[in-house]
């Protein structure tokens, strides 16, 4: 669905590349995750990708289209939320929807069964101006959803949205996803790409630095520990042990046998922690 | 299609917008001032103060010839204002000039200080010769100062100065076209700055509103081109231009002007200025940091106007300054008998222009969408 190959992009137009030599494709239906700390090079691939940027040096194809000579077609396939809600503030969320609807060559979804979906009912003729920002990025992201697009790219799709609200749109992307939607999910938040995420990449500095599947890099750079809190003379301890070293094994019996234990947990290295390992950089 | 959708769009959000209406209200206030305040012919005859310190018989004699170029054939009894007390004159009203008499030299004092303008006090000299003195303010041009002395120095042939000034050929620059009183004249320069020119920062503004939006990223991602995007936008204030431009034109001119040719003109040259508006905006991020660049295009845009009502100063640089082709077009638009062809060739310049600076604008609006 995307073929990248050899990617640079410079803002000065010299050869200091905000994107510098990124290759990768994605699979049709799958959930690619693009990772990375702000100013990694994350946007600028995206915004290539989806025309908002020209392309300068390398080689890209988006739903079949080649980036270089982008037309007007190719947005019948592609569905873009940005991070930052953009929506017509004097217009109501339905009439967005609407408006958007008609700006297709392709059969477009219902605004009101999108209202529903991402939980605006009941708000929908209110004026977008006056919608929190949650709800403007609610109506951002179903605003996306209008065309059915078959190539999905969702920028910080839960950034800023309470937990329940945050749940709710992960659970439309897997459905999204269930229907054959291929997405390009692009964020900071491990959590999100680890649960969604067929495969992610890591970006710093512009470079790519891994792709494989959050479970591959977990099984090659996470380390297998259990978790433990237990009171020792009156005091509460916390430790980890490792349960592929023998004398840790070891360690994990003596403390359940002697000790009384508060809490005990297997722990998985998260893909934030694979992250810092890899890239020896942060993800803020 | 699509672009009928962005364009009835575009018209109902700029009904809901503020300067849809600071536009037409605008056009109210100009409308007003037309109608009640500027009149439909300035005062600009000349104003001459005299005070004729001179004999009787001589005085009569004046004043007689005075009579003779008077348009009523008699004088008026006035009174004069100056330094808090009034003083009684006689007014001949000649087709150049007012021509005050005056009755004593305090009154002729009096006016010079309060009004600031030229006197003159004639008397006779010891030799029974006609003495013109000059009281002037000092602003006076030296070409004015020579002109006076001249024309009072026999010894420069005075005959010959007359006689040359009456075989002066005065010819009308537009045969054909009937002049249009000081009200009239007004209305082309609210149509430029009100109608065409107004689009070029009213474009300006809503493009800025939705950059800070986001809208054009959004807009970009669609089946649409951006171009129907920016010829939607175009179109709405093309039709606002037009509507601010008939409420100016229609309660004060009726039915001379030649109205398919106003509209004609009205969507040409609001093309040109909205496009070069729409170029302009494609290089800066927000009206902040557009405003020095757009102040600079005002400022050139303003100069024909002063061509305009002083047809003296008329260099041929200023003529290929956009705003003083349109002057002029809508100036024919509206005489009876004006120039048509004129304003045809104008507004085919206008349309090619602005074409050739839109698929500029558009170029770099797909250049620079992520900003």
């Amino acid at each position: 669905m995307i073929k990248v190959k050899n990617l640079y992009h410079s803002y000065n137009n010299d050869e200091n590349y905000a994107v510098n030599d990124v290759n990768f494709e994605i699979e049709k239906g799958e959930i690619f995750g693009f990772l990375g700390p702000s100013g990694a090079g994350k946007s600028t691939t995206q915004n290539i990708l989806v025309g908002l940027l020209q392309l300068q040096k390398g080689e890209v194809e988006v739903a079949g289209y080649d980036v270089k000579h982008i037309k007007d077609k190719m947005f019948n396939k592609i569905g873009m939320s940005f991070e930052q809600s953009n929506v017509y503030s004097k217009m109501s969320g339905i009439e967005n929807l609407e408006f958007y609807r008609k700006l297709f060559d392709v059969k477009t979804r219902d605004p009101k069964e999108l209202i529903k979906l991402v939980g605006l009912d009941g708000k929908e003729n209110i004026k977008a101006g006056n919608y929190s920002k949650g709800m403007k990025h609610r109506l951002t992201f179903a605003r996306s959803m209008i065309n059915n697009p078959e190539l999905w790219f969702l920028d910080e799709p839960t950034t800023g949205l309470d937990p329940s609200i945050a749940a709710n749109i992960k659970d439309i992307i897997k459905q999204e996803n269930e229907k054959g939607a291929t997405v390009f999910l692009t964020t900071h938040n491990m959590y999100i790409a680890d649960e969604l995420c067929n495969r992610v990449a890591f970006i710093v500095d512009g470079k790519i630095r891994l792709i494989d599947s959050p479970k591959a890099l977990k099984l090659k750079y996470g380390e297998k520990l259990v978790e433990m809190e237990y009171f020792k003379d009156g005091e509460l301890i916390k430790d980890h042990f490792s349960t592929v070293i023998e004398s840790e094994k070891a360690r994990i019996i003596e403390v359940i046998k002697n000790y009384d234990i508060q809490t005990m947990h297997t722990k998985e290295a998260t893909l934030e922690e694979i992250f810092i390992k890899v890239t020896g950089r942060g993800l803020v | 299609m699509k672009l009928w959708y962005s364009f009835s769009k575009e018209l109902i959000l700029s009904s809901k917008s503020w300067y849809f209406y600071i536009e037409l209200g605008m056009a109210l206030v100009l409308l007003v001032i037309l109608l009640f305040i500027v009149p439909e012919d300035f005062d600009s005859k000349g104003k001459e103060y005299l005070y004729l310190d001179l004999p009787q018989v001589v005085q009569e004699r004046y004043m007689k010839n005075l009579l003779e170029e008077d348009m009523n054939g008699f004088a008026d009894q006035v009174e004069l204002g100056a330094d808090n007390q009034t003083y009684k004159a006689m007014l001949y009203e000649t087709k150049e000039s007012k021509i005050y008499l005056l009755e004593s030299k305090q009154a002729l004092d009096a006016i010079s200080n309060s009004e600031r303008v030229p006197v003159v006090h004639m008397r006779v000299n010891e030799n029974k010769q006609i003495v013109y003195t000059y009281y002037l303010q000092g602003y006076e041009t030296r070409k004015l100062q020579n002109l006076l002395l001249v024309y009072h120095n026999r010894l420069a042939g005075h005959d010959v100065i007359e006689d040359y000034s009456d075989n002066i050929e005065v010819r009308r620059l537009y045969e054909d076209s009937e002049p249009l009183n000081d009200k009239e004249n007004m209305i082309p320069v609210f149509l430029t700055f009100n109608g065409s020119l107004m689009s070029l920062f009213i474009i300006a503004a809503y493009i800025f509103l939705d950059k800070n939006e986001g809208i054009i990223k959004a807009y970009a991602i669609t089946a649409s081109s951006v171009w129907h995007y920016l010829l939607s936008k175009i179109g709405v204030i093309i039709v606002t231009s037009i509507m601010t431009s008939l409420i100016i034109t229609l309660p004060i001119m009726g039915n001379q002007p030649n109205y398919p040719a106003m509209i004609l003109f009205l969507v040409t040259s609001g093309f040109f200025a909205a496009s070069l508006g729409l170029l302009l905006t494609s290089y800066f991020k927000d009206i902040v940091e557009a405003f020095g660049a757009m102040y600079i295009v005002i400022v050139i845009m303003i100069m024909p106007n002063i061509s305009y009502f002083t047809p003296s100063w008329d260099p041929d640089w200023v003529k290929i300054i956009p705003s003083y082709v349109m002057l002029q077009s809508f100036k024919d638009i509206i005489s009876v008998g004006g120039n048509m062809t004129y304003v045809m060739v104008a507004s085919l310049a206008f349309s090619m222009l602005g074409l050739a600076i839109f698929i500029l604008a558009n170029y770099r609006f797909k250049k620079t969408l992520s900003l």
